[in-house]
């Protein structure tokens, strides 16, 4: 069947695009609104500040992939979809990162599920980090109409063998969960979002909110990467951007921009370095406090197949333990699954040789259950500095005797999940481990554990902070409508702005709140009411 | 060549999830410098990969030499820090202080015995310096993720991609 790509069709159509490995020379754009990044935040901004009539440039330091390129197969989709081809780690090498970098940024290579902000966590930013107007009420509307828009529904169709052991295994031990809602449209359940949707059933930035903003008028421009914000007083005066090549090596081309004003929607990593490779005032230092999600894994052998590759990749999600012991108490954890792909699994479990060939042997019984840690709540999860190098960054994120608590709770109800949903043996990512053959000799081996940096497993898909948002400026960088404290013209619009992580994933998050943010800058910029 | 030191910034660690688009083309070129490493690569493959890799020696071949072709535009794709990192750590196994220093013998790796190598690995994994542990899990990531990116390699995990699309090019 013919899949129709609407990217390649609205280029066709006269969509403005300017792929800047292609450049010959420096060139400069003016417009009313440049928005830096195309994800989540990027892509919401662009569609609603272009439908009020405004000039607006989406900036992308990747390049415009769409279905035509995405062949469903890891070695293509990591180096052309994702920060440093998927291999992006923290300095200390403790947690692998997976960030997307292309047009759409993680919303095209995420895997679709879509949590409103936990109550607790908006609670916490109200009462500890001077946040006003983002209650779930004062919220609502705005997530009503972003899960309009990116047709954000609970998942009709059963859950594949990996979410569904995820759910027996709740339903055995009466934890709570839930069928998550996913932003798709005509979904062919293949199971392949991580690497970009063929189809384009994922309602990613990339075939809604970006075709949308081009349709008004908007240009793209990709392999662009900022490097500067310009600054006079208080007033930003204009973006510095390199042209990338092809591979993402920069060029000696620039491109600048200048406009009315200015958005960053970089992401929690590249947002803040923008800021702090630019000099931009930080009197309290809160520039780059980053918060990651920072996530366990623990694989079960099944009898029966489980295909973990096969069928939408996260349909069912427990919170029994997210808010044990309150937002600012022990560590929680939100338990989901990953899906299973060669590559992913081949290099996030542990050992070599025979024994690892012998997991890979029986792939396909294979189940994969994640646990999320909540960071960023209190002392034990300060979270991580983002620091700049000669040409680039480091994240520093130093993993607390707080998190090892939590991530060795997290291995046991992993571990009781798995066997209580009917697994054979059960392996928690961490090296040197063997198969456990029951719940009582996990129970024992895990408690056992010296859990520790490199031999434990820890992964991260959810990069947030690092510009946090409030009132009090001892506290944020922008204010709760995203605007920046220090620059009249200046706005962050990504997950950069969260104060602390989510213990949710976070891409409605940032669908809701930009739209919220938009919309009063639109109305600002346009004088409308 | 500018470089972060591998003994203090230990090597990147990286994954290198990635293999390139030009993985099968006739363009692919070997650099002089990169001989060395696939030589120190073909050491470690078959310690990394025994088990998965093929029998039969021809096939076993082809699937060595398929993994470090993958391996080659792997680094290629990594960000010039991490790849200074990593060829660092090659360059120290590839010397003879290096090696005395990352394995306590000068002998080269290519005369070693498996079960000599197996004992380094295991030296290097569970070591109390984090920067062991890192090129373990460095030299493994990279090894394993190459591997298993090569579609002629899913045969015994049973994995294939969905053929509609395929169906729909022709």
């Amino acid at each position: 069947m013919a899949i129709i790509d609407p990217i390649i069709t609205g280029l066709s159509a006269g969509w403005h695009h300017i792929d800047a490995s292609t450049l010959e020379k420096n060139r400069h754009f003016e417009a009313d609104v440049v928005i830096v990044g195309t994800g989540a935040g990027g892509g919401t901004a662009a569609e609603i500040l272009s439908q009020a009539g405004l000039k607006v440039i989406m900036i992308e330091g990747g390049a415009l992939k769409s279905s035509s390129d995405f062949d469903m197969e890891e070695r293509h989709a990591y180096p052309n979809l994702y920060q440093q081809a998927a291999a992006l780690k923290t300095a200390d090498k403790g947690v692998s990162i997976f960030q997307g970098r292309t047009v759409g940024g993680s919303t095209t290579i995420n895997w679709t599920t879509s949590i409103r902000t936990p109550q607790p966590t908006l609670e916490f930013w109200q009462q500890a980090k001077s946040v006003k107007g983002l209650s779930a009420a004062e919220l609502q509307p705005w997530f009503e109409k972003m899960e309009q828009r990116l047709n954000i529904e609970q998942w009709q169709y059963e859950a594949n063998r990996n979410n569904a052991a995820l759910r027996d295994g709740c339903e055995k031990l009466g934890w709570q969960h839930t069928v998550i809602k996913r932003n798709v449209k005509g979904c062919w359940n293949t199971g392949y979002c991580g690497m970009g949707c063929p189809v384009n059933a994922k309602q990613s930035m990339l075939v809604t909110t970006i075709p949308s903003a081009l349709e008004h008028g908007a240009t793209l421009i990709s392999r662009a990467k900022v490097v500067k914000l310009e600054h006079k007083g208080d007033k930003v005066v204009g973006l510095t951007a390199q042209a990338m090549t092809e591979g993402f090596k920069p060029t000696a081309l620039t491109v600048t921009f200048s406009a009315k004003h200015y958005i960053l929607s970089a992401g929690a990593i590249h947002t803040p370095s923008i800021l702090m490779r630019s000099n931009t005032p930080d009197p309290h230092k809160l520039l780059g406090k980053t918060f990651l999600h920072p996530s366990l894994l623990s694989g079960a052998m099944f009898s029966e197949q489980i295909n973990g590759h096969s069928g939408a990749p996260q349909s069912i999600y427990s919170d029994e333990f997210v808010w044990q012991d309150g937002a600012a108490g022990e560590l929680g954890y939100k338990l989901e699954v990953a899906p299973v792909h060669p590559v992913l699994i081949a290099s996030k479990t542990i050992g070599y040789g025979v024994t690892h060939a012998q997991l890979m042997a029986n792939f396909n019984q294979m189940q994969v259950t994640i646990a999320l840690i909540r960071d960023g709540f209190n002392e034990q999860s300060p979270g991580g500095q983002v620091r700049l190098t000669d040409d680039s960054f480091v994240l520093d994120y130093p993993l607390t005797e707080g998190f090892w608590r939590g991530a060795k709770r997290a291995f046991l109800s992993m571990a009781e999940l798995q066997f209580a949903a009917g697994a054979k043996k059960v392996l928690p990512m961490h090296d040197g481990l063997s198969f456990f053959d029951s719940w009582n000799d996990a129970k024992q081996g895990i408690n056992q554990l010296d859990l520790g940096l490199i031999k434990t497993i820890v992964a991260s898909a959810h990069v947030m902070g690092g510009c946090a948002m409030g009132e009090d400026k001892t506290q944020a960088m922008v204010d709760s409508n995203g605007a920046s404290h220090y620059f009249e013209n200046l706005s962050v619009m990504d997950g950069s702005v969260f104060p602390t992580s989510l213990g949710a994933n976070p891409q409605l998050s940032i669908y809701g709140i930009v739209a919220r943010n938009a919309t009063a800058l639109a109305q600002k910029l346009t004088g409308a009411t | 060549m500018k470089r972060r030191t591998f003994l203090t910034g230990a090597f990147a660690g990286t994954a290198a999830l990635a293999l390139g688009v030009n993985l099968y083309s006739p363009t692919l070129t070997i650099a002089p410098d990169d001989i060395h490493h696939r030589v120190l690569f073909s050491v470690f493959i078959p310690i990394f990969l025994d088990g998965s890799l093929p029998e039969v020696p021809s096939h076993r071949e082809m699937a060595i030499n398929r993994t470090l072709d993958a391996i080659s535009i792997s680094i290629s794709h990594l960000p010039q820090a991490q790849q200074d990192e990593l060829l660092e750590l090659l360059e120290l196994l590839e010397g003879r202080f290096g090696l005395l220093l990352l394995s306590g013998s000068m002998a080269p790796l290519l005369g070693r015995e498996p079960q000599q190598l197996i004992n380094m690995l295991e030296f290097w994994r569970f070591n109390f310096l984090d920067m062991l542990k890192t090129a373990y899990s460095g030299l493994r990531e990279l090894i394993m993720a190459s591997y298993y990116s090569c579609p002629e390699h899913w045969g015994s995990l049973r994995y294939a991609k969905p053929t509609f699309l395929v169906s729909s090019a022709n």
